[in-house]
């Protein structure tokens, strides 16, 4: 339920909506409407390049190999990036108007993200860079003489972007629930379910919530990967472990993708009810799902590494309960609550809300496909077929692009209190139904087949399908076509109705100051902080730094427990009240520090930088020192954040550091 | 050689078939019945009696499968002895196979591994049936045991992106006859 206070009802809306729904502020529809509208453009172009590719397949047209992967490569990092925004600023949308969140923020990211998209855009398209947006080490250092060492880096420093972007937009989201919810607990319902309390927060706050979980710990997995590929340009020595590397690039790549959705899911909560005409609120069931959805998610993304047989066998079958687990509570409290709503409620048929509920269709189809291909012995004969791009495709066009389509028209529905016509409605969600459903219906065939993915050249006899999907391609890219059109005049009745809305969108003030108190406050955790600084004081003991130096990733973890040090010292001085007084107010300056020590630690912790010093001590033990300053100052910035927040921020720092010791060894 | 539909993957699809055709029948009706009135108490209470059902079923079918494919694992376990070991290694953009021919029935171990980046080793039989792969990742060696009790020429595709000529990185492996 979004809130007790309800205003008028919006005309598009079902009537019954008045009871419940909130309306939003001209803040909330402006920032959702920025984030989608740039999604959608960004998918479209992405969608162009997506059919030039599959006609190369087809041999309709003739890329060649070299374009066709910076066109793969391109593709790939920019539908995530634009349906990564389009739900992030439908999730803000909604959540915004129970929890205010951080305008100025929220904008940061955004500005953060489309810079990074920018990065990705001329790392490929003028860099040549072209080794899928997976980047799997050590690939981009094996270009075969395909792109030049700068293409590499700044497509690195474009993602880098993108995941600091989206790291930002976690950490306010969970500073800001936690805030507004008493503690991460209560916030995430577990109070609720176990009775304690009596009302639980509403839906979206508890899935932005976990996603925001989620979406910092990967953000902190892919920091770490990128940083070691980024050191990997300006130091020869630096060399990865291909396992580890491959473990943190999907539990970076593969959350990120995932996690859309899950945005989604947020938003869908609160805006499909609007046209049921149906409240949905937090019951236990809900609170249970989401608790499994906070694991499944962070564990489910080592599936793609079921064929590499040195993943131990306990993480492979643990990675296979996760993958089947996150299935079920989007099938029983997303999926299936939905339906439920809808079922019988005479739903208000716009193109928004058509849209909304064909893209649950894609999202259970898709969801069974990848569940078919998440079960170890069927992955062993579909995986890296096109089977993959099959499913993939089938929730991220079939789903995420419908939705995204579908929180734009129902911003510009709202705003211009009327819905498209019921014929172009209808003919633009045939259009993409019948484009997208055989565009991945002639994948599906040829991941049966055995055809592999990413292939420029399809193996003989094949070529047919692609032609088959590329004519269906067209199909879906008319029916999106179709879609904008059919918003075009309401954008325009918006943009003339821009004042009055503005007028009658005036309300409370957001952003409002979520701090309180100090990260480290009770004598317990102050104790506890002590107590780890003490033992983190052996990793400047001689004899601790030369048992190190056997090798990188042990060189690295001692530097690690140096940062380790800086940082629980930096939050137990930003806890003393005279300290903290003298820091003051500083949460966004703190954030941008933290996130920037950590990443020049990471920066600096490679050989060129120590490995020269090692016949100067005082150098060297200088350099040690330079470690534990910059964890310092990762723990002074944290503890501007909110206690949540700051812990949260601290504890990622060194996850980094910790992950990229594990990934890196000698070149 | 063409790849041609092959068992288990033709199960499998149409299985999903299956699927994909009961929800996208059940969202046609859910579609239909969403212009009706009924009222939310009614919906609410078999709807909820439904879903612990469909929670329920979700459970079981999960505990039923997954226990199921715990017996069927691909990853090879203990030595190699009574196995002839295929050194496989994979590099930008080739396949070594060593040997590159054993007798039909052998029970063979291929150790892939990779003198460059990821590859995956996609091992097709005669027929043009993917019959299984592993990944091919420098620094490791990783170890597939599958007997090849039929004659012919295998081929070797790379089912992990590896560059430029990622897709005609192929290679053959000869079973002949006994």
């Amino acid at each position: 339920m979004e809130a007790a206070s309800a205003t008028a009802p919006v005309a598009v809306w079902h009537p019954r909506a008045a009871a419940f729904a909130v309306e939003a502020r001209a803040v909330e529809r402006r920032i959702g409407l920025l984030f989608t509208a740039t999604g959608v453009a960004l998918v479209a172009a992405m969608g162009v390049l997506g059919l030039l590719m599959r006609l190369t397949q087809a041999t309709v047209i003739g890329l060649s190999p070299a374009w066709f992967y910076r066109l793969m490569t391109l593709h790939g990092g920019g539908m995530i990036t634009g349906t990564l925004l389009a739900m992030m600023g439908a999730l803000w949308y909604v959540l915004n108007a129970t929890v205010p969140l951080r305008t100025g923020r929220v904008l940061v990211s955004y500005t953060l993200t489309v810079a990074g998209a920018l990065g990705v855009l001329v790392a490929t398209l003028i860099g040549g860079f072209g080794a899928g947006w997976t980047f799997l080490p050590p690939l981009p250092f094996y270009p075969a003489g395909q792109w030049p060492l700068w293409s590499e880096s700044l497509f690195l420093v474009g993602l880098l972007l993108i995941g600091v972007g989206f790291f930002v937009y976690c950490l306010d989201v969970l500073e800001q629930t936690t805030t507004r919810y008493g503690g991460l607990v209560r916030t995430l319902g577990w109070h609720f379910l176990r009775g304690r309390d009596a009302e639980a927060p509403p839906p979206q706050a508890i899935a932005a919530t976990v996603v925001a979980i989620d979406g910092l710990l990967s953000m902190a997995a892919g920091t770490a990967i990128i940083a070691g590929l980024l050191s990997r340009t300006y130091d020869a020595k630096v060399g990865f472990d291909a396992l580890v590397a491959k473990n943190l690039v999907y539990f970076f790549g593969h959350s990120i993708a995932n996690l859309v959705i899950y945005l989604a899911a947020g938003a869908l909560y609160v805006v499909l009810p609007r046209y049921a005409g149906r409240p949905y609120k937090t019951t236990k069931v809900f609170v249970a799902g989401w608790a499994g959805s906070l694991v499944f998610i962070a564990t489910a993304y080592s599936h793609h590494l079921y064929m590499d047989f040195v993943q131990p066998t306990w993480a492979q079958v643990i990675s296979e309960i996760a993958s089947y687990g996150a299935v079920i509570p989007v099938a029983v409290i997303t999926i299936y609550s939905m339906t439920m709503l809808i079922w019988g409620s005479r739903y208000r048929w716009t193109l928004a809300s058509t849209l909304l509920y064909v893209g649950l269709a894609g999202w259970a189809i898709g969801g069974t496909g990848a569940v078919i291909d998440s079960l170890i012995p069927i992955n062993f004969r579909l995986h890296n077929t096109v089977w993959v791009v099959a499913h993939f495709h089938t929730y991220l066009m079939l789903t995420v692009v419908l939705w995204a389509l579908a929180f734009l028209a129902h911003l510009l529905e709202r705003d211009a209190e009327r819905a498209p016509a019921r014929g172009a409605r209808s003919a633009a969600v045939v259009l993409l139904l019948v484009g997208g459903y055989g565009l991945t219906g002639t994948w599906f065939l040829e991941g049966v087949l055995g055809v592999p993915r990413r292939y420029a050249i399809q193996p003989p006899g094949t070529s047919g399908y692609s032609l088959v999907g590329s004519a269906f391609a067209l199909v879906f890219a008319l029916g999106f076509a179709a879609v904008l059109a059919a918003l075009a005049p309401l954008a325009r009745t918006a943009w003339a109705r821009r004042r009055e809305l503005r007028l009658a969108g005036r309300g409370a003030a957001t952003g409002l100051p979520a701090r309180a108190g100090p990260p480290l406050a009770t004598p317990g955790q102050l104790a506890f902080g002590a107590a780890v600084c003490v033992v983190c004081l052996a990793a400047f003991f001689p004899q601790i730094v030369h048992s190190s130096e056997a090798s990188i990733r042990y060189h690295h973890l001692d530097h690690a427990a140096q940062f380790l040090l800086g940082t629980v010292l930096g939050l137990l001085l930003g806890s003393l009240p005279a300290v903290s007084a003298r820091l003051g107010e500083r949460s966004s300056s703190g954030l941008a520090t933290a996130i920037g020590a950590t990443t020049l630690m990471l920066l600096l912790m490679v050989p060129r930088f120590y490995e020269p010093l090692d016949r100067h001590p005082v150098a060297h033990g200088l350099y040690h020192v330079a470690m534990a300053a910059l964890g310092l100052v990762t723990g002074l910035a944290a503890s501007r954040l909110t206690p949540l927040g700051g812990r949260l921020a601290a504890l990622l720092s060194v996850g980094t550091a910790l992950m990229f010791a594990a990934a890196m060894k000698g070149g | 050689m063409s790849v041609h539909y092959g068992d288990p993957q033709i199960a499998i699809g149409a299985v999903f078939a299956g699927l994909a055709l009961v929800f996208g029948s059940a969202f046609l009706v859910i579609g239909i019945q969403a212009g009706s009135d009924v009222g939310f108490q009614r919906v609410h209470d078999v709807a909820y009696w439904l879903r612990k059902r469909w929670l329920a079923l979700l459970v079981v079918i999960g505990v039923l499968v997954i226990g199921i494919t715990l017996f069927d694992l691909p990853y090879a376990s203990g030595g190699a002895a009574g196995r002839t070991v295929v050194k496989v290694t994979g590099g930008q953009f080739f396949w070594s196979l060593r040997p590159s021919r054993v007798p039909a029935g052998t029970r063979v171990r291929f150790d892939a591994t990779s003198v460059d980046v990821n590859h995956g080793f996609g091992l097709y039989d005669p027929h043009g049936h993917l019959i299984g792969s592993v990944q091919a990742m420098p620094g490791y060696t990783n170890k597939l045991d599958l007997t090849l009790s039929e004659a012919g020429t295998y081929e070797i595709r790379c089912l992990e992106y590896c560059g430029v000529n990622h897709s005609t990185m192929e290679s053959t492996f000869t079973v002949t006859r006994r």
